[in-house]
Formats: C-alpha cells, structure tokens, sequence
C-alpha cells in the first residue's frame, strides 16, 4: 500500500499511532486506487490488539473475521441494486444506538457511498452530525462532488492519487504486452490484474477493431454509419457496461487526435494507428476534436440515464458528422 | 468434537437458543448455531448480535447421565437445518460428530446426515462479565417487574433510549423505569445485598430484549443472576444465560416529572375502574388518542365520559371509595390508563391529581412500588 498510496498511509499511520483517528473519513480515488483495501486496513487496524505500529496482523480473530465479515462491531453497507437505500441506513441507525458487541468500538464502512439516495444521505448525516465516542466511519467514493456538501463538510478528505500510469505501462510490458498494447490496457483500466485479463480477452480486441472501422467509415462513408451503427456496434456492445467501454474507447480515440493537434504525440495511446490518426486528424480540427470529446462525454451520461444505447449512438455519430 | 446424548434434552436446548437467531441479521456466522462441547457439558449459542442466548446441557444433573460421551471441540451449524434434522430423528440417542474440516456428521438409528460447518472461531464471543456487579431475583418477580414497566417503552426511533427501560439502584433500591415521554411506569423494590456491592449506577436495557427474556422465563420462584457490564447485561438461570447488549446515551433524569403534592386524590376499586374506562374507550377514537374524560361530581362519584361527534357519547356514573381535595376535570388516553391499572397488583387503586393540566399518578393504596404517570390530553 505504501508504494501506491505513499501519501495517505503516512498520514493514516501517523494518525493511529497518534490514536487520533477521526470519526469519520471520506475516501476519494479513481477505480483501482485501492480504496476498499485501505479502508478494510484501516478497520482491521482499529479492531486488532497485536497491531505493531500500525500494521494489523493479519492473522487474529479479529482481522480474519473483518476479512469475512462476520465481526460484530464492523459493518459494511454496499449498493443494494441500483443505490444505497434507506432501510440499510436505518439498520445501521439502529445499531448505533446499541453499545458495542465485544468492545466499545465500532466501524462503518459505506462504500460507493456517491449512490446513496438522498434520503440515505440525509440519515446517515444525522449520526454524522452527533458521533457517538468511538465510531468511525469510513466513506467510500469515486466522485466525491456526488455526495451531498453537508456530508463532505463532516469528513476528513482523503484523496487518493490517481495511479502511476507509468508504473503500471511498465509492469504489463513486464508480463510481455507490447508497448502500445500496453499504454492503451493502462489507459483503459488502473488495474493490473484487469488490465491482464482484458489483454486476453478476445470481445476486447474486436472491441478496439470494431471502434477504428467506425472512425474510418466516419472519414470516408459517411452515410453508412448508421447501418454499421446497426448491423455491427449494436450487436458487439450489447450490455450497458459494454457500451460504456465502447464509448471509452472512442474517447480515447479522439484525445489521441488532440494530443496530435498540440504536438503531444508521446502521450498518444493509439501509437501504433499512428497513421490513421494523422489521417482522421486531416478531417476533424483540433475545435471539432474537442467538440466530439464533450459530445461523448454526454452520450456516456445519458447510458447511465438509462437512455436507449441504439439512440445515443446514432445521435453521438450524426454530431460527429456536423 | 464427538457428543453422544439424548435427543429430547438436546431439541430442548436446542429451542431456547433458536429464539434468539433471526434469518435477516447482516453477519453471515450469526445464522448459526455454535456448539461447544467441553469435558463436563455442552454448550449451544445462538444470538442476533443484540440478544445472544446460551443453553448448557451438564454431562450429569442429580445422578442422571444426560450426555453419554464427550470429546471436547466447538462448531457453527446452520440454524435452518439442524433444529428440523434433530427434532426428526429415529432414534432416542443421537451422536454428533465433527471433524477438523468443519464437516459434521449426525446419526441415529440408520440415519446419518453430513452437514458443512462453520468455524467457530468467527462466532463472536461474549466478554466474560465481571461478578463483583451482580444480585438475584427470584423469576417471578423478575418477570413481573418486566411486565410492570416495558409496556410504557417508546416505539419510536426518534429518541432511541426512550425504547429502552432504564434500570437503576438508588437509596438502597431497585428502579425500573421505562417512559415514552407521554407516560411513565416505575417499579421498584428494596435491595437485599448491600449496595456497596453493586458498581454500576445505571443501565438501559432495549425492550426488546426484556420482552424476549419474559418470554423465556419460566414463571417459578427460582433466583436468577443478574449480572451487570459495562457493555452487557446478563441474566443468569439454571441451564440458560441471557446477554443483551445495552442502549447507549444518557436516560433523561425522571425524579423531577413525579409531582409531589396533589391536589385532589381519588380512592377507587381497580376492576370498577378498569371496566368503566374500558367500556368508555369503546367509542373514544385512536384518531384523537382515545380520549376519555374524568370528572368528580362529589359524594364519592365520578363520571367517566367519551364523545365522539359523529358515533356518539357515553356516560357512566361510577361510586369511589374516598375523594380528597378540589373537584376536577380531566381527559386523559384511556390506552394508558388501561396498561396503568392492568398492572396494579392491588385491589385499591390511589391516584394523585395536580388540576387538569398537569400529568396525574396512579398507585397502589397499600404501598409505593409501583407508580405510573399520565399525562393529560387538552381539550376543549
């Protein structure tokens, strides 16, 4: 942990060496940036008695029933479908006006805590409001402008950084990707283990094959786009998730067009399409690059909206073609 | 772990302990049942983290043998199965056997079930409480203490300590108090055991737990142990130990509410009383609190009334033992009065008014154990 995140397990260790640990914690990193893994560290931290200088051990009752959840003063509140709603509040409201099970402690940990609906939000700030002693909460978000400014206020910030996408480029050339496959899973995931599967994965490589042909049929067929829209993006990018990725994709694709207008080019993923994005460079301008960079900033917003896939995609293609 | 015992003993224990395992808790080993086998008895736990009951099986009880053999070890099973399996055995002796892959085996007869266990070192386990803060009840008196007081407990989660019932020694005695801000039921009796003794001040127990543990309770004049933690209270009986966790915060300082001069005082028969308030709430609605109305007439009669504009009103004159003081006119819940004069244990009943607008109590006329408040509705 202390390589990834140097910064914050500094300020964490200090601060229960110190035993001034906060009664409640807002973490904010991007995926991957290992949130879940501090907060369980910093509950199990909390509860184990053989902790040496703030490290648990890992191996005593009490870490190892934080690890499968069955310890009785730790609770872990998770997106129950969609959001956080506000009966899992409630029973955590419950549970706090009881004393500990097994020691005066307790610890809450809400994680993707952006997706608690706002009646959630509202409850859980009443007991943020008025901790009772010993409780920490551990928030965990991706997007902490998503959650309500009164809770944030009542959180100690703690930002994770972003992950070294040099390091990770380096590890995944390490495990034999060539070096643009390997620029384009860093871009793609923070992930190393996802970045490795995505590398095998075979709809992934027809995903990247699929989002070049759309750029070139843009170029120069334009009035068939629609129909490949159809009969081939629709078919490959069936499930939201999925679309979403085809959409991140083309994001990818488009930067990469910008950083060609600034003179960027080492910051480019698609290196190894070096000469397709000379060629679509020639046809969208750097104003008309960033345009579509927003345009499909939007067509992401409104999948998670639940808008139907088929109609953002056909509007994103014809403002591409404005 | 290997046990040889006899069934009925075992579905016995096995019940207790299921009162308290909810299928809904949030912590996956609490579905459980843990059993722990020592060298002398056996050991079932069952909890849903707020309330958490252990039933002990002795290998002998006065000459009997009631487990045939014991190989000590401990194991979570899924409280879902094995109560059904057990109660449906062949065979009048059962032997349960474990091994160190957590895979259990339990056969009678020709029967033989293999079930996947849980660890027992997941199951939480309870802090040994401290015995210098402990004093017994008789069963009886336990219960009825309950029952005299956890009816007043507040249903709402707004105040979560008011759900609780506050318990508390004070000059020698023992206080239950539980109140929903509307009323309040106080029970208390005189302590045998030095006060010196005991370390805590105070306490509140959800009641939730104390109607569970009424329920449990058999109704004999038995003592048990109750012993006081900083986190926990215990109840101790023969076979059974009863741990409820505590409710945090500070109980609101209940002395000051109880008025302590009155200015009209009412002697009544409990019954005559009850049924008349009973018979008038029959058109009182919940709507507006189920208001009745109480009014002195002199010559020891009161009239007990209740309107309701668009079902209709009843009066009913009815003759008291004694009146002191102003007369009066008061509406009141006649839900609380109700619960108030159920639980009275005397025949008489004396209640204390201080005008109409200040809450009014009710108590026993021979002694002061039990003392319930009211507070009255406005009306107009």
């Amino acid at each position: 942990m202390k390589s990834i995140q140097p910064v914050v397990s500094k300020m964490l260790v200090s601060s229960i060496n110190k035993e001034r640990i906060s009664h409640a914690y807002l973490l904010h990193g991007q995926r991957g940036t290992g949130k879940k893994y501090l907060a369980i560290l910093l509950a199990k931290s909390i509860f184990c008695k053989h902790q040496e200088r703030a490290e648990p051990c890992n191996t005593c009752r009490d870490c190892q029933r934080i690890d499968s959840g069955n310890h009785p003063d730790f609770h872990w509140i998770e997106p129950d479908g969609a959001s956080i709603k506000k009966e899992q509040i409630l029973h955590l409201q419950k549970e706090f006006t009881y004393t500990g099970m097994e020691s005066n402690r307790k610890v809450y940990i809400v994680s993707d805590a952006e997706k608690m609906t706002t009646n959630a939000s509202n409850r859980l700030l009443k007991f943020l409001e008025e901790p009772s002693m010993d409780t920490t909460a551990i928030l965990l978000t991706e997007n902490s402008q998503a959650i309500l400014p009164t809770i944030q206020s009542r959180c100690q910030l703690i930002s994770l950084r972003p992950l070294n996408n040099k390091q990770l480029i380096e590890k995944l050339e390490q495990e034999g990707l060539t070096e643009a496959n390997a620029k384009i899973f860093a871009a793609v995931t923070n992930d190393l283990n996802e970045a490795l599967e995505k590398s095998k994965d075979e709809w992934f490589a027809n995903a990247r094959k699929i989002v070049v042909q759309l750029v070139e049929m843009l170029q120069t067929n334009p009035n068939e786009v629609l129909l490949f829209i159809h009969t081939q993006w629709m078919p490959h990018f069936k499930e939201r998730p999925q679309a979403q990725q085809g959409l991140d994709l083309l994001l990818l694709w488009f930067k990469d067009m910008v950083y060609y207008h600034i003179d960027q080019k080492e910051q480019m993923v698609f290196s190894y399409h070096y000469d397709k994005i000379e060629k679509a460079a020639m046809h969208w301008s750097k104003k008309h690059a960033t345009d579509n960079l927003s345009h499909i900033m939007d067509a992401k917003r409104k999948l998670e909206q639940n808008v139907h896939p088929q109609l953002v995609m056909e509007q994103l293609t014809l403002h591409f073609q404005r | 772990m290997k046990i040889i015992m006899n069934r009925d003993r075992l579905i016995e224990s096995v019940q207790h302990v299921m009162k308290a395992i909810s299928q809904k808790t949030t912590i996956p080993i609490l579905t459980g049942i843990k059993i722990e086998a020592t060298e002398t008895q056996v050991k079932l736990t069952g909890s849903d983290s707020d309330i958490t009951i252990e039933a002990v099986i002795p290998k002998e009880e006065e000459g009997i043998i009631l487990i045939d053999e014991i190989v000590p070890g401990s194991i979570v099973l899924h409280a879902k199965y094995f109560p059904e399996i057990i109660r449906k055995l062949p065979n009048e002796m059962v032997e349960i056997e474990s091994d160190d892959k957590l895979q259990l085996s339990i056969r009678s007869g020709h029967a033989e079930f293999h079930l996947n266990g849980q660890d027992a070192e997941e199951y939480p386990h309870l802090p040994l409480l401290q015995s210098d803060s402990s004093f017994s009840l008789p069963n009886d008196l336990l219960k009825n203490m309950i029952r005299q007081t956890v009816f007043a407990v507040s249903t709402s989660e707004t105040r979560p300590i008011l759900t609780g019932v506050n318990i508390k020694v004070e000059d020698d005695h023992l206080h239950f108090i539980a109140t929903d801000s509307h009323r309040l039921a106080a029970r208390k009796i005189p302590l045998e055991v030095d006060q010196a003794n005991l370390s805590f001040s105070q306490v509140v127990i959800p009641g939730k737990s104390l109607n569970e543990l009424n329920k449990i309770l058999e109704d004999t004049d038995e003592k048990i142990e109750i012993q006081v933690g900083e986190n926990q209270i215990a109840f101790q009986a023969e076979h059974l130990y009863f741990v409820t966790r505590l409710l945090e915060g500070k109980y609101p300082e209940t002395s000051r509410l109880i008025p302590d001069q009155s200015k009209t005082i009412i002697h009544a028969d409990t019954k005559t009383l009850l049924q008349s308030v009973d018979r008038a709430s029959l058109l009182a609605r919940e709507s507006q609190n189920n208001v009745v109305r109480l009014e002195t007439k002199g010559n020891e009669v009161v009239e007990i009334t209740s309107n309701s504009p668009e079902i209709g009103k009843v009066e009913e004159e009815i003759t008291i033992k004694g009146m002191e003081g102003e007369d009066l006119k008061i509406s009141f819940s006649s839900k609380y009065m109700i619960d108030a004069l159920k639980i009275m244990e005397s025949d008489q009943v004396k209640i204390e008014f201080t005008g109409a607008m200040r809450p009014f109590i009710i108590k026993p006329v021979d002694n002061d154990q039990i003392l319930q408040l009211i507070l009255p509705v406005r009306t107009y």
